[in-house]
């Protein structure tokens, strides 16, 4: 992996996200802006998380060891799944309204942060504990834009179902090689959710993308 | 006797089975052929009688004896089965078989006989040596598999109670794999057997994990009784026992997470309902093992270390993957330098290295256990992470009151093994103080001060050793060691003395305990000022009188750091003579000088310097000047920085010398600085960083007496001598036609630099603009330079000049420091005309006087002139007999005898007879010939011939470059007739060539040259060729000179007596075909025209 294309893609996200920060508060001063400025902060909060990955995945990916960081190695999915996936039928993703799908984003960006964290107590170089405390960090981030946009939007955050909560549980039970399947579905699954969030988040932006003035109207005449 | 032998041998024959095998095939056979022999013979008898009794045991005690039917025997026939012994039993019995107590050792008759038929009986010889000792067949009791280890348990009974004494047993145990029952291993097992029922147990682990195949376990024995001399003989095989593992739906890997030592070799194997595709380790693809079903297995040989996160061993199914992590690294290394120290007698941090990575982490890391022998405590220590660079690990152990001896032994331990290490050590001896922190400074007085800082530690009972490191700003540091005994409320203070007042120190510290281990880390450094003491000495004093001699200048310096011992604040200066005292005080500091005036008397000037805490005691300087004798400016040169002076000791001088100095440029009072050196030394060496190089000063030497100051020496010098920076200033004061006065100033000292040493003066013929270009380089020699080295001397006067000459004077000084800049002028020196009239004078006298003592001479000896050079002729007419008759000599013209005509020029004309070049004569009319010869040759060298006239030069041989493609050359050359007689002007190499190929004219002069080479008959082709020969050879005068008076009405007789006195000849070519050719009588201007056509005229 070209580690100094990473870093110039990372600090190039990184400038537009800092770019965008400004951008709010001056859209504030003119009264409610909408959700188009935190859709489009989540937006490139995930494009940048996506950059952020690209570089962990190869340090553990390596980490895990061949053939787990071999380019061809395409195994198919054993015990990963608990994780939630992110491959969705084109037809039922279509059909999705934008709660549903934000919801689904909130929840799998949920259960993912917390395989990750798992991950991350796993891990045994300082260096990548730091690497993956970082994206958890980010991870952390999205999720919180994420919950900011359904807020904005009016729609309620799902609320985790006692028991259903994802634990990160080590044992015997769990073969050191089942672990490590899981780690690399978990990366997996994490790139392509950032993918699909990419996706939902352009598409939520481009739809929002009538200005504020409308959806208040729309709300008023819907309350009379 | 071969009935009772025969059955006997037959049991030995099947004990020696074994021994059978090894004999070599040839006895086999042939024994082959004689048992089948004898059997045949037997076979033919033993019909009527029991036959082939043997014997076996399976515990000692009893034997089993079993014999074969006589032929005639039905199914119920009975036996009388007698053992002839002291009881001789005999047995009824009617089969085949018994069960007697174990005979003892010897010989036994045994008779066995049809109870129905008496006559058939047997009779066999038993001893214990022809019995078989066959244990009974072995049963495994239990099989069972650990499967995380691959490792298979046997349990089974010896069944030891039924032999009545200890036997050694062996025990042969196979394990057999896989459906086909493949042998994996074959392993014995000793026991003895104790005549109790005992079971054992035996593991076995399988390089194969359990769970890839099913396993088969048999077992069997050998009682191995020394006191029976029977066969013994092998146990027949336990019923197989198996284990195997029953497979989920999903494919598995085995075995799972393992840990294992580098470099061993490991099976994995993947149980799988499908098809295997393909395995590997890491990136390595291995061969596949097929084994029962799908299930299939890969041998890994020399493992090496794995990554952090394991070897990965991934096995490829159809839609499905399936792998297991192996861990290869290495058992813990023996901790090495360990070692236990304590920073505060409070807690015990033991460090080692723990070498050799294990390529183990994680969860499979060493874990290390710091054990104390003599408390029994322990700590832990467990090592996750997995950082390069930390090579040291290390624990804490509080320490145990009042224990200073401690026993430490470090286990360490991973999945592959252990190691520890040990040491014994006693705490006190061991400490290694924290940096001691919060150091403070406090004063005491002047010179000494309070150190205090913090050091944590139970020191209690033991003493620190201390190190104080106080260095003082432009000085050497110094260190004081200092024992102080230790406290438990870690806070420490010492005196720290001989100090200096008013002085920045920095202080540090570092501790150690009295039983040296390690010096802590340095404190912090801490600055402090010392309090100020009153000044030790009053400062350095000089007086110097006004210029008007009224007031007196008392100079002080600031006193050294070293005597201020403070901020000296002000200065008092008091001076007192017996009348009167006058005082200044309060003289702020800045300030070093006061001047008082005073009248002339002798006063003594004390200063004193105050600061905060006091005033200095003073220092004393008389103002009186001694008067000196007359003191001579000397000069003087330093060295490098500085410049040494000295003197003869002068007993007189009672207290110091003063040396004082100043530029000497600068306006009185003159000084700059001033030194005082001690009564006793006669020679100082002055440094200062005010002195420059090339600057003049002056030093003064002043002798103390108790009266004042005497003046001894005055010395003018410079640190370093330059070169001076500018020329002399020069002019010339007076011109002449053969000197030049020059004149030049002084440079003023500023600008010399250095002490004038000379002048160089250079003077040279030349114009402004030439002499410009050339430099004054050394060793020209037009050039004249004179060293004026006497520089007083301001003037020079440079003499035998040529007049009306322009010079090049360049001047010059000099000092030991170099050559300055040069100054130049360019002089005309004037014209010398008493010169020129003497030069034209002495001629004309020298002419005069030589003509008057010529005509003096003359006169005196006219008649000797007369008589050599003019002697008397006799007049002929006088003379009688030559007398005639004047009539007959007028009247006839036929008497004349000799008449001395004056002779005619006569005209030559030499003609080329060179038919084969009729060309060349073209060429030769239309040249240019009117040029002079230098001018053709250079014009036309195309030009075959040229012809050129230029009477005083003899024309040269002109080169033909187109001679040869012509057919030769043709050389044609005028010569004027007198020049004829200047063969000097003739070339050498002309000589040379012209009797080959020249035609031209040849003068006289070469003739006899080319006459003695030539023979007589070659005269004729030589004329041809060597044109005009006048006197040589008289015959080839055909031509007739038109001009000639005499040509008509003589021929050879004129010719013969040929005229010595004047032949002027010309001469000229004419081709033969001149006159035909149409370009003869052309415009074209030649000599051959000219002279041809002027007779025509």
């Amino acid at each position: 992996m070209d580690m100094s294309w990473d870093s110039w893609g990372m600090l190039a996200c990184l400038c537009t996200v800092l770019w965008h920060l400004p951008a709010v508060p001056a859209l504030n001063r003119t009264g409610d802006p909408g959700p188009g400025p935190s859709i489009q902060k989540t937006y490139d909060l995930t494009r940048y998380l996506e950059h952020q990955l690209r570089s962990l995945a190869g340090t553990y990916l390596n980490y895990l060891g061949p053939p787990f960081n071999e380019p061809d190695f395409n195994p198919p999915r054993l015990g990963a799944d608990t994780l939630p996936r992110a491959t969705v039928n084109l037809e039922v993703w279509r059909s999705l309204n934008d709660k549903l799908r934000l919801t689904q984003n909130y929840e799998a960006y949920s259960h993912l942060l917390c395989y990750l964290r798992g991950l991350n107590r796993q891990a045994a170089t300082a260096e990548l504990r730091h690497s993956l405390a970082h994206f958890c960090t980010s991870l952390q981030g999205l999720l919180g834009s994420i919950a900011g946009v359904m807020a904005t939007l009016g729609y309620p955050l799902p609320q985790p179902l006692p028991g259903t909560e994802p634990t990160w549980t080590p044992g015997p039970a769990h073969s050191d090689f089942l672990q490590k399947m899981d780690d690399f579905w978990l990366l997996k699954e994490l790139q392509t959710w950032l993918w699909r969030s990419a996706k939902d988040f352009n598409r939520l932006k481009k739809k929002m993308q009538p200005p504020a003035a409308a959806v208040t109207l729309h709300l008023e005449a819907h309350g009379f | 006797m071969m009935d009772i032998y025969l059955p006997l041998k037959r049991p030995s024959w099947l004990v020696d089975n074994k021994r059978m095998r090894t004999t070599s095939d040839f006895q086999w056979l042939l024994s082959t052929f004689v048992l089948l022999y004898l059997m045949n013979h037997v076979n033919s008898q033993r019909k009527e009688t029991p036959y082939d009794l043997k014997c076996t045991t399976n515990n000692l005690q009893k034997w089993d004896c079993s014999w074969k039917a006589p032929s005639g025997a039905s199914r119920g026939t009975l036996y009388e089965f007698c053992i002839d012994d002291r009881s001789h039993s005999c047995y009824h019995l009617a089969r085949t078989n018994i069960e007697i107590p174990a005979l003892s050792p010897g010989d036994h008759e045994i008779t066995i006989s049809l109870q129905d038929a008496g006559s058939s009986t047997s009779k066999f010889i038993l001893n214990e040596k022809n019995i078989s000792l066959i244990p009974d067949t072995p049963e495994i009791l239990n099989l069972s598999a650990d499967f995380s280890t691959s490792t298979l348990h046997v349990k089974w009974n010896d069944k030891g109670s039924v032999f009545p004494r200890h036997s050694n047993v062996i025990w042969e145990i196979k394990i057999l794999w896989k459906k086909s029952m493949e042998l994996v291993k074959l392993v014995t097992h000793n026991t003895t057997l104790n005549g109790k029922d005992t079971v054992h147990h035996w593991s076995w682990v399988s390089d194969l994990p359990l769970e890839c195949a099913i396993h088969y376990v048999g077992i069997r024995c050998y009682v191995d009784n020394l006191l029976f001399s029977g066969h013994k003989e092998w146990s027949d095989w336990s019923p197989l026992k198996n284990i195997s593992w029953t497979p989920d739906s999903q494919p598995k890997v085995f075995p799972q997470d393992k840990v294992i030592l580098v470099g061993s070799n490991i099976t994995f194997c993947c149980v799988s309902q499908e098809k295997v595709l393909s395995a590997q380790i890491g990136s390595t693809y291995c061969p596949l093992i097929h084994l029962d079903g799908e299930n299939v297995a890969i041998k890994v040989h020399n493992i090496s270390v794995s990554e952090n996160s394991g070897t990965n061993v991934v096995f490829m199914i159809e839609d499905n993957v399936c792998g297991t992590v192996v861990f290869a690294g290495y058992p813990p290394d023996t901790p090495k330098k360990l070692n236990c120290e304590t920073h505060d007698l409070k807690e015990i941090i033991c460090s080692w290295d723990p070498g050799r990575s294990t390529g183990l982490v994680g969860p499979r890391n060493t874990s290390y256990k710091l054990f104390e022998g003599f408390s029994g405590k322990y700590v832990r220590f467990k090592k996750v992470d997995v950082s390069a660079n930390e090579s040291y690990h290390q624990l804490l152990l509080q320490m145990v009151p009042n224990q200073e001896i401690y026993n430490f032994t470090l286990y360490a331990r991973n999945p592959l093994g252990r190691s520890e290490s040990t040491i014994l050590v006693n705490i006190t001896e061991k400490v290694y103080p924290y940096t001691p922190t919060s150091l403070k400074v406090k004063d005491i007085n002047s010179t000494a001060v309070i150190l205090s800082w913090h050091l944590p530690g139970s020191f209690g009972k033991i003493n620190l050793l201390c190190q104080i490191e106080i260095n003082k700003i432009n000085s050497v540091q110094e260190s004081r060691n200092v024992t102080i005994k230790g406290v438990e409320n870690s806070s420490y203070r010492i005196a720290v003395g001989k100090l200096n007042p008013y002085t920045v120190y920095t202080f540090r510290i570092c501790c150690s305990t009295e039983t040296f281990w390690k010096w802590s880390k340095w404190s912090n450094k801490k600055q402090h000022l010392t309090t100020e003491a009153i000044p030790s000495n009053g400062p350095d004093t000089w007086r110097e009188w006004s210029s008007d001699g009224k007031n007196l200048i008392i100079y002080w310096k600031p006193l050294p750091i070293s005597e201020a011992n403070g901020k000296i604040l002000s200065y008092n200066v008091s001076c007192s003579s017996d009348e009167e005292t006058q005082s200044l005080s309060e003289i702020l500091d800045p300030q070093h000088k006061a001047e008082i005036q005073l009248n002339k008397n002798d006063y003594i000037i004390s200063v004193v310097a105050k600061n905060s805490v006091g005033a200095s005691p003073p220092s004393k300087i008389a103002s009186m000047e001694i008067p000196h004798d007359d003191v001579k400016t000397e000069q003087a040169v330093g060295m490098g920085k500085g410049i040494l002076l000295t003197w003869h000791h002068n007993p007189n001088m009672t207290c110091d010398y003063v040396i004082k100095w100043c530029n000497s440029s600068r306006s009185e009072p003159c000084l700059m600085d001033w030194r005082k050196v001690p009564s006793n030394s006669t020679e100082a060496l002055i440094e200062s960083d005010q002195f420059r190089p090339g600057v003049r000063y002056k030093f003064f030497l002043y002798g103390c007496r108790n009266q004042g100051y005497q003046l001894l020496r005055s010395i003018i010098g410079y640190i370093k001598e330059l070169a001076p920076t500018v020329a002399p200033n020069f002019t010339v004061e007076d011109t002449s036609a053969d000197s030049i006065l020059v004149k030049w100033e002084d440079i003023p000292v500023e600008e010399l630099r250095g002490f004038l040493r000379g002048y160089l003066f250079y003077f040279e013929k030349g114009e402004r603009d030439t002499s410009k270009m050339r430099g004054l380089e050394s060793g020209r020699s037009d050039i004249k330079v004179k060293n004026i080295t006497d520089i007083s001397q301001k003037t020079l006067r440079i003499a035998d000049l040529q007049g009306k000459t322009s010079y090049h004077l360049v001047l010059q000084a000099y000092t030991d420091g170099g050559l300055g800049p040069e100054k130049s002028m360019f002089v005309v020196t004037k014209e010398n005309s008493v010169g020129l009239i003497i030069a034209i004078l002495i001629p004309v006298a020298v002419a005069v006087i030589v003509g008057v003592v010529t005509s003096i001479l003359c006169y005196r000896k006219r008649e000797w002139i007369k008589e050599t050079f003019y002697p008397d002729i006799p007049n002929p007419e006088n003379c009688k007999a030559l007398q005639f008759q004047k009539s007959v000599c007028e009247g006839s013209g036929a008497l004349k005898t000799l008449e001395m005509n004056p002779c005619t020029p006569n005209n030559v004309e030499v003609l080329e007879t060179r038919s084969t070049f009729p060309k060349i004569e073209d060429t030769e009319i239309i040249s240019p010939v009117a040029e002079c010869p230098e001018d053709s040759s250079d014009a036309e060298p195309e030009n075959h011939v040229v012809v050129s006239y230029c009477p005083p030069i003899i024309e040269e041989e002109i080169p033909n470059p187109g001679g040869d493609e012509a057919g030769g050359t043709s050389q044609v050359i005028y010569i004027d007739v007198q020049s004829m007689y200047q063969p000097q002007a003739r070339p050498e190499e002309e000589q040379e060539k012209d009797p080959v190929g020249g035609a031209g004219y040849k003068p006289q002069m070469h003739l006899p040259i080319n006459s003695t080479v030539e023979d007589i008959a070659a005269e004729g082709d030589l004329d041809k060729t060597a044109g005009y020969r006048p006197q040589a050879n008289v015959n080839t005068w055909h031509l007739v000179s038109p001009d000639s008076p005499r040509s008509t009405d003589s021929n050879s007789e004129i010719v013969s007596f040929g005229s010595p006195c004047s032949i002027n000849s010309r001469q000229f070519l004419i081709p033969p075909k001149d006159e035909d050719s149409p370009q003869s009588s052309g415009g074209g201007w030649s000599f051959t025209n000219f002279f041809q056509n002027k007779p025509n005229d």
